[in-house]
């Protein structure tokens, strides 16, 4: 332990800690964009910028180590005076149009100039006029509005190794691009969103689908929401609640109140998905056949597997739909044909955490069944448009028959999630009985790599759960040189797993991410029913319609392929 | 000139007779400094590096003589760089690294199939087994700075690196790694050798309004005047340490050396000098160099980045005569906040011309 004082209070702070880090514990917000506590340290934007003692220039916070008796002060006039023009500097060559910027009120940039109370720059306006890059169906990439903090670039390289951005040119000229200035549509990139989320500046935001709900909400169309398990933890912190809260009731209320015919829960697809899953687990261990499985509920860890890994790793990928196709086939389908309507008279809205489901639903294996996805994010600002007063709501439940879900489709919305709920009904088929033990708790908490050992029905079983692309990257080429040691694998692509999704309210820190991953595993608890196996509504579903897990029937509507897909 | 004589692997073969700590020593006590302009202790930077605990080491050479106004490098790669590689071997054998890089300037290209010949002779006469190669660089400014250099040659983008760690602790790939600069390599194997060598003959570029620009050997202290007489500048008015060095009003009697440059707000650097005749504008060369460095800024810190740009226009506002005393007093807290926040030693030193610039000339911005 080392003793150091931060604007005269004496503060205590392990040796090789960053001073940005050690002030922030103490309470003390030093203003940053480039710094990221999960990213590489660039010092970059330079408005962590503090005065310490003894020393000439100014230092960035985020990239100085802490010393013993080291005297720091992170609003002196001189570093005030230099933070600001910094920020008028990042100004003058910013669009400057908040009030019809997609992040207004949630942008860092706006957040900071507002508190360093910057009204003016008195530079010269050097705003460049590039072209605003719309060809993804779940990023837009707005280069006028980048700081070139870098956040984006880290996250998509450093952290999911997926490279479809990169820097070009130098100085003033310096820009954000995919690579050889082809498009974002034809770079490498799975629209996973995790840069969507960095971004401090809205240079980089989802492609928004509100006006085109608000539209076909004024239809005459039979109209079908259905929310993803995440959703119900995050989406009260967009007004106003603190992390951790599940709004379940309300969510399900406001949506009705706008409009929707009927509110579907995508945690009941999560279960179809397990059984579905379970089962196919069941088989493949039965036959030792393409082991390890993997799960294939996250469409940007799906794109990236056709990308990277489709010739070596489609036989490994589990066959099922993500929950939200499988809502969305059994809606166009089975839900259809139910209540005697044409399909092309149903629209289906998807309400997800995640800017890849954009991508997901425009998928031609999927074609003509989901019609739109909003975001967390974009569900609030809807709401928020149509005059809900949200916190007022009272509670409601989802409607049937697709709205009856167990404690094990609710965790599908974390990291471990999904495993967890794959083994709780795999355990129970493997070893003929009906086990009590149902929690997984080795496989839960943030690590990027979780493993454990299992033994179920005499059977030895290994098994990984592993978020973020370039984790889960190490475990994809231990599986291609076929040294891999597990018989099951679960893959996320962003940290945290969807309650982590680029579609998610910021921040996505440890901290928010873990509280919400609580706001979950509570629900589950609160369930009755916590195995996706004895939900009544998927039995019935199976009994009255799909007949057997692995079915003809199920084959064809539960389940997918996967493609070759090239990229630049 | 000193610096041009060969020792013809003399000092290679003292150094295997001494081992390397001993060698270290040696350097020490011969006071060898950089020559790059930072002008830290070799034999320290060595010692440093060999101390350093590694399965791997690397030794750079910085040949990316990019500073304007200096030519100094060029002069001994072209007749000496028998010297430079005998530098850069002593350099490995003493922190033990087994491969080394000479960071050629992309300018310099029609040296490089000369350097790599010689490279295979010394390592001939040698037997050495220490690996040399020429990486040659883009033509970016930004990679005569060290941290950019490893960037540069790990095959990412020029881009410089927060400091510390230092280059002895974390340099190329990780692993601990020596630079020096081309004349500092040089000077190596003469400081072993020779008896009568000193660290204070340094090669000075002269150039500007002089009737005999080029490279001299001269030593630090000497009076400015008699650089001037060398050069055969005449009538001068201000004198600039290479670009981002600064300027200085010129006086015969100045005595040149780094703490002397040092106490007028300017920085000696590469020994580089510039001398500007009394008939010209110090803001036109301000605009010059503000250009300049708007044109090598290499994007990754918002001072330098943006603020470049506003350097260059407001010294443009002042030249059109729009500007007014507000936008003078702009321009010089500008310069300050650059100097003060930029990442790297060349972004913290690009407004020093400015800064020294209003500090003496300042009627040239009326």
């Amino acid at each position: 332990m080392i003793k150091l004082k931060i604007n005269d209070r004496e503060v205590k702070a392990k040796e090789g800690e960053y001073i940005i880090d050690v002030a922030e514990r103490n309470g003390i917000e030093i203003p940053h964009f480039c710094y990221n506590e999960r990213l590489e340290r660039i010092g970059a934007c330079r408005l962590c910028v503090v005065e310490i003692k003894g020393m000439d220039k100014l230092q960035a916070s985020c990239c100085t180590e802490v010393r013993e008796g080291m005297e720091i002060n992170t609003p002196s006039p001189r570093v005030l005076e230099a933070r600001r023009m910094n920020m008028q500097l990042l100004l003058a060559n910013h669009s400057l149009n908040c009030t019809i910027c997609k992040e207004n009120l949630m942008c860092k940039l706006q957040k900071y100039a507002s508190e360093l109370t910057i009204e003016d720059t008195p530079f010269e306006n050097t705003q460049r006029k590039d072209e605003i890059d719309d060809s993804s169906v779940s990023i837009r990439r707005d280069n006028n509005k980048c700081i070139l903090c870098e956040q984006c670039i880290r996250v998509c390289n450093d952290i999911q190794t997926v490279y479809a951005i990169g820097m070009v040119n130098r100085g003033v000229n310096t820009r954000i691009m995919p690579n050889f200035d082809h498009t974002m549509e034809e770079s490498s990139c799975i629209n996973c969103g995790q840069c969507v989320v960095a971004c401090p500046s809205g240079a980089l935001t989802e492609k928004s689908s509100i006006q085109d709900v608000i539209d076909v909400l004024n239809s005459d169309k039979h109209l079908i929401v259905q929310t993803a398990p995440s959703v119900r933890a995050t989406l009260g912190e967009l007004f106003g609640m603190p992390a951790g809260r599940h709004v379940t009731g309300k969510m399900v209320e406001a949506l009705r109140q706008i409009g929707f015919d009927k509110v579907f829960d995508t945690d009941l697809g999560a279960d179809i998905t397990i059984v579905e899953e379970a089962h196919e687990f069941v088989e493949r261990v039965k036959s030792n056949k393409n082991l390890p499985m993997i799960t294939t509920c996250c469409p940007a860890w799906i794109k990236f597997g056709e990308q990277f890994y489709y010739e070596e790793l489609n036989k490994n990928m589990s066959t099922c739909r993500s929950p939200q196709a499988i809502i969305a086939s059994l809606v166009k389908t089975y839900y259809a044909k139910k209540i005697g309507k044409n399909p092309k008279d149903i629209i289906l809205v998807d309400i997800m955490p995640c800017t890849a489901k954009k991508y997901e639903i425009l998928r031609p294996e999927f074609k003509g069944e989901a019609d739109f996805v909003l975001t967390t994010v974009e569900l609030a600002k809807l709401l928020k448009q149509l005059n809900v007063d949200f916190l007022d709501l009272p509670e409601s439940k989802f409607d049937e028959p697709l709205g009856v879900s167990t404690g094990a489709g609710d965790i599908f919305g974390h990291t471990g999630g999904v495993m967890e709920a794959a083994l709780r009904t795999a355990a129970d088929w493997l070893s003929g009985k009906e086990l009590k033990k149902i929690d997984y708790t080795k496989i839960r908490g943030m690590d990027e790599i979780k493993e454990a050992e299992l033994e179920i029905g005499g059977k030895k079983l290994r098994i990984c759960v592993v978020h973020t692309m370039g984790a889960a990257r190490r475990l994809l080429e231990q599986i291609k040189k076929g040294k891999s040691p597990y018989h099951f694998i679960e893959i996320m692509a962003c940290y945290g797993g969807c309650i982590g999704g680029g579609g998610q309210p910021p921040p996505h820190n440890k901290e928010t991410l873990a509280k919400r991953v609580k706001a979950l595993i509570h629900v589950d608890e609160e369930k009755k029913i916590r195995k996706s196996h004895k939900n009544p509504a998927v039995i019935k579903l199976y009994k009255g319609y799909l007949g057997k897990p692995g079915s003809e029937r199920a084959h064809r509507l539960l389940h997918t392929k996967y493609s070759k897909k090239s990229y630049v | 000139m000193k610096i041009l004589q060969k020792t013809n692997l003399e000092a290679w073969k003292k150094v295997n007779g001494l081992g390397a700590d001993r060698t270290i020593e040696l350097l020490k006590k011969k006071g060898l400094t950089g020559r790059g302009g930072a002008c830290f202790l070799t034999g320290l930077k060595w010692e440093f590096t060999r101390k350093a605990k590694s399965d791997e080491k690397f030794v750079i050479c910085n040949a990316d003589e990019g500073e304007p106004g200096t030519f100094k490098d060029k002069l001994i790669l072209e007749n000496n760089p028998e010297n430079v590689i005998e530098g850069i071997l002593i350099a490995s054998y003493c922190i033990d690294s087994k491969q080394a890089y000479i960071y050629l300037r992309g300018e310099y290209h029609y040296l490089k199939e000369r350097l790599e010949k010689t490279i295979k002779k010394v390592l001939e006469d040698t037997k050495s087994e220490i690996k040399v190669d020429v990486i040659e660089g883009a033509g970016a400014y930004i990679c005569g700075d060290e941290t950019a250099i490893i960037a540069s040659i790990e095959n990412r983008r020029g881009y410089p690196h927060f400091k510390p760690p230092y280059p002895p602790q974390k340099g190329l790939f990780g692993k601990p790694t020596v630079i020096n600069n081309v004349e500092t390599l040089a000077n190596v194997p003469l400081a072993i050798v020779d008896k009568d060598w000193g660290d204070n003959l340094r090669l000075f570029s002269l150039s500007g309004d002089v009737a005999k620009p080029g490279v001299y050997e001269i030593e630090i202290g000497t009076k400015l005047g008699e650089i001037a007489k060398i050069a055969g500048a005449k009538d001068i008015k201000a004198l600039y340490f290479g670009a981002s060095g600064g300027c200085i009003p010129y006086n015969s009697n100045f005595v040149v050396s780094a703490d002397h440059v040092c106490k007028e707000d300017a920085m000696l650097g590469a020994c580089s000098l510039i001398f500007v005749s009394k008939k010209r504008s110090i803001l036109d060369l301000a605009i010059n160099i503000a250009q300049f460095f708007k044109h090598e800024s290499c994007g990754k810190c918002t001072p330098c980045r943006e603020g470049n740009v506003h350097v260059l226009r407001l010294l443009e506002k002042i030249k059109l005569g729009e500007a007014n005393e507000k936008d003078l007093a702009l321009l010089e807290k500008l310069s300050i906040v650059i100097r003060d926040t930029a990442l790297c030693g060349l972004g913290q030193s690009c407004t020093n011309h400015v800064l020294t610039a209003l500090k003496y000339f300042r009627k040239d911005f009326k």
